[in-house]
């Protein structure tokens, strides 16, 4: 489903993104694990176009999209859940769910405000509550229902578990591993190594921009290597002028 | 008592004139933290088109009323269009991100510019003095228990409270506003969703000449002349009461608009013309300093709800 190939990402002088490829199948969950500053989130931006790639291809269902817009991408099916939510505060829930649709001219977007409340009860009692008033899992459930209604085929999410309580860190899991049983494709770039890898069929482990490891789930989680130097993280050698 | 109330409903006439100039400033600021001075340029450019456009007996040589309601409608459209190409020079063909605050000082020197140019041009066409404005009789009055009220500000007062209305209605509720609410709020975010704001932001543009453009229409009515220089002092009073009123609110921006009105008006009476725009100004850095955020402003400043 999508295809990405050699992807490079420059900002200025820093290449951030190295020859990345990589690969998520229909309906498969595939994580992207690696310290920060290994690049997930500048991938996350190119992959969605909000960034345009200094080289390599990003296609997805056999479309090209790598110059596209970021909207050409959300009409294609690919949405992301950025980073620390995200959300509209100056909005009412509601009004940040038709945000979510805001490319869909179908006229069914209704049926999906429904799908949306009736997975999240907590939003529904609150739709018309300024979306500033959620708490930060509510916002992070109503960051996803955002994306959802722009009815994707394939979610990313960065760090979507990030300052959450571990109740809803349970909750998260459990809703992307619902999504991907209704056929639904997740790129999901984490933090939180244990839990990625149960819910995932494959990862990516990413340092200084390259993809150094690349395995099933099974495999990574069971390669102690891997969260030794994984989490032994932070080792960022700055070579900086300063 | 008389001679107050008549005061105050002067000062409301008066306002109505700022208030649409200041909703203009409001929505570039709280959508694309731009602070757009082509502004007085579009406001005087209404005027002086539909002065020129009559003085050389355009359009279609029609008389009365037709003829300079016409004049002037080009005259607001003429406000649009070159605040459409204002667009291009500011935005679009500078390397600089929509919304991004680092880099707002680079459309603000560069719709400086426009406002030199245009102003510059006009001048070299027409000179510097007032024009008389050939429109309805702007002594026509209504006497309301002894308070006169003239007609034609009267009307531009309605006109102008509809046009906002109808502008927050459409930030509030329509598919184009939600998009430009998303921008003010978080450009990328907006981006992620796929709001294109290439696509968007000129419309931003287009009201901001709608505004303009109507209000110095309204001004060459109202007052029967119009003048080269005579967005300067509109376009700096619109400022301040932007600023009084709450910076990115547009309910603030009406407020504060008509506040100048009132101030301006207390002003003459006591002080003399020549200390209106030491008072307006003072009365900004007083705000600004004591109260920042304005009468209808948001805590964090000029992230209201627009």
């Amino acid at each position: 489903m999508l295809e990405v190939t050699e992807l490079d990402v420059v900002y200025g002088r820093t290449r951030a993104v190295k020859g990345v490829d990589l690969r998520v199948g229909a309906g498969e969950i595939v994580t992207v694990l690696g310290a920060n500053g290994a690049g997930k989130t500048s991938l996350l931006r190119a992959l969605h176009g909000a960034v345009r790639p200094a080289g390599g291809r990003v296609v997805f269902d056999g479309r090209d999209l790598t110059a596209q817009s970021p909207a050409a991408r959300v009409t294609s099916g690919m949405v992301l859940v950025p980073e620390g939510r995200q959300i509209f505060v100056s909005m009412t829930v509601h009004e940040n769910l038709l945000m979510g649709a805001y490319l869909r001219r179908d006229g069914r977007e209704a049926a999906d405000f429904d799908a949306i409340y009736d997975r999240f009860p907590n939003l529904a009692s609150r739709k018309y509550a300024s979306a500033s008033s959620l708490s930060g899992g509510e916002q992070q459930m109503l960051a996803i229902g955002r994306a959802l209604v722009a009815r994707p085929r394939l979610v990313m999410l960065d760090e979507p578990s990030l300052g959450l309580s571990p109740l809803f860190v349970e909750r998260l899991f459990g809703l992307l591993r619902e999504l991907n049983d209704d056929g639904i494709g997740i790129l999901l770039v984490e933090q939180n190594t244990a839990m990625a890898l149960e819910i995932a069929s494959r990862g990516y482990v990413l340092e200084l921009g390259k993809v150094v490891l690349e395995d099933s789930a099974d495999a990574l989680s069971s390669n102690t290597q891997l969260t030794e130097a994984y989490l032994g993280g932070e080792s960022l050698p700055e070579t900086s002028g300063a | 008592m008389m001679l107050f109330l008549q005061q105050l409903v002067n000062a409301l006439m008066l306002g109505s004139v700022y208030v649409t100039v200041a909703v203009a400033f409001t929505l570039t600021i709280g959508i694309l933290n731009f602070l757009n001075f082509t502004i007085p340029t579009l406001f005087m450019l209404a005027g002086m088109v539909g002065w020129a456009l009559s003085y050389w007996g355009l359009p279609f040589g029609l008389s009365g009323p037709l003829h300079w309601a016409l004049a002037l409608a080009i005259g607001i459209a003429a406000a649009i269009a070159v605040s459409l190409i204002v667009e291009r020079f500011t935005f679009r063909y500078l390397k600089t991100k929509y919304g991004d605050s680092t880099e707002h000082a680079i459309p603000l020197v560069s719709s400086l510019g426009f406002l030199l140019i245009v102003e510059n041009l006009v001048r070299i066409a027409y000179g510097t003095e007032a024009r008389r404005f050939p429109g309805p009789d702007a002594n026509m009055t209504l006497d309301v228990g002894g308070i006169l009220v003239r007609i034609p500000q009267l009307v531009s007062l309605l006109i102008t409270v509809l046009i906002v209305f109808a502008l927050v209605q459409m930030m509030k509720r329509s598919r184009i506003g939600r998009g430009l609410r998303a921008i003010a709020e978080n450009p990328d975010a907006a981006n992620i969703l796929g709001i294109d704001t290439k696509r968007i932001v000129p419309v931003v543009f287009m009201l901001t000449g709608l505004l303009c453009g109507l209000a110095g229409a309204l001004f060459a009515v109202n007052y029967g002349e119009v003048a080269p220089m005579m967005g300067e002092d509109i376009g700096s009073k619109a400022i301040a009461g932007m600023v009084i009123g709450g910076l990115g609110s547009i309910w603030g921006a009406v407020l504060g608009g008509l506040c100048v009105g009132l101030l301006e008006m207390m002003t003459v009476h006591f002080f003399g013309a020549d200390t209106v725009q030491i008072v307006v100004w003072g009365a900004l850095l007083v705000v600004l300093i004591l109260y920042p955020k304005g009468i209808l402003g948001h805590h964090s400043i000029g992230k209201g709800k627009l």
